[in-house]
């Protein structure tokens, strides 16, 4: 976990490898079994060209790194606001970045404002967006 | 999972598809964890809940063979943590329909509850389906 909330502040990095069977492994876990991501001569057919990850297994990756920066505090109360840009594919190699843009005070209670973007291999984005986490009560 | 009851064309506005319960067992979330490779520490993980919610909606309706269903956004707020074993019940709603050119937009929410009818999670997903 971060020792030191600071404006600016780079959080660590998450970087995942896309692989088929790890998408139909998601699949499986979360029962999204939508041909899209599973079934390699359908989407062939259509305008994505191929099978492509699910867009929550990118978040779920997305929270991985919130919760190595902000434990609890992000599983219990964090909000998070993603918009997919590209679809991660099988083969792809994912990092997940982020930073924390600012610390506000609203009503005693410290918030810390962060985006995060997920890059392929070829610095495309996939996923960008912003979260934001309760830390701490003055009145605790 | 709930039944697929209702055709893609019959969703408006405002409609509410039946409650969908799941139980977050312990295997539930060693799959979970095993397939977003993470090691977990020792509560449901947020995103597997929210996995359960976003299946409860796309399986909630049933679409024309061979049309894709494209996440295009999500938000989601967590308001507590789930112990493994707890049983959820997600609650979805069709926000809005919007056509726009040969791309249909529908706005999702959804809340889910604990079994003590607390919120532990709420979110909005808009997805698109190229016509």
């Amino acid at each position: 976990m971060l020792t030191e909330i600071q404006e600016g502040r780079a959080l660590n990095s998450v970087v995942k490898h896309i692989t088929q069977e790890k998408i139909n492994l998601y699949a499986e876990a979360s029962g999204d079994f939508n041909p899209i991501h599973l079934d390699e001569s359908f989407a062939a057919t259509t305008p994505l060209g191929g099978t492509i990850a699910h867009g929550m297994l990118n978040l779920a990756y997305v929270s991985e790194m919130m919760t190595s920066a902000f434990g609890r505090s992000w599983l219990s109360e964090g909000k998070l606001r993603a918009k997919f840009k590209e679809p991660a594919r099988p083969g792809d190699t994912l990092t997940i970045n982020g930073k924390i843009d600012c610390v506000e005070q609203k009503d005693d209670v410290s918030y810390a404002n962060c985006s995060f973007e997920c890059l392929n291999q070829k610095g495309e984005t996939t996923v960008t967006g912003e979260t934001i986490i309760k830390l701490s009560s003055d009145k605790e | 999972m709930p039944v697929k009851t209702i055709s893609y064309g019959e969703l408006i506005p405002g409609y509410e598809f039946p409650p969908a319960t799941y139980e977050l067992s312990a295997s539930l979330v060693s799959k979970y964890l095993k397939a977003v490779d993470s090691a977990g520490d020792g509560f449901v993980p947020p995103l597997a809940i929210t996995a359960c919610a976003i299946a409860a909606m796309t399986g909630s309706f049933s679409l024309p063979s061979g049309t894709i269903v494209i996440h295009a956004s999500q938000e989601l707020e967590f308001f507590k943590l789930v112990p493994i074993g707890a049983t959820i019940e997600c609650h979805i709603g069709v926000a809005q329909k919007i056509t726009r050119g040969k791309m249909s937009i529908l706005i999702l929410e959804f809340e889910v509850l604990d079994k003590g009818k607390e919120k532990v999670q709420s979110g909005r997903a808009t997805i698109a389906l190229p016509t």
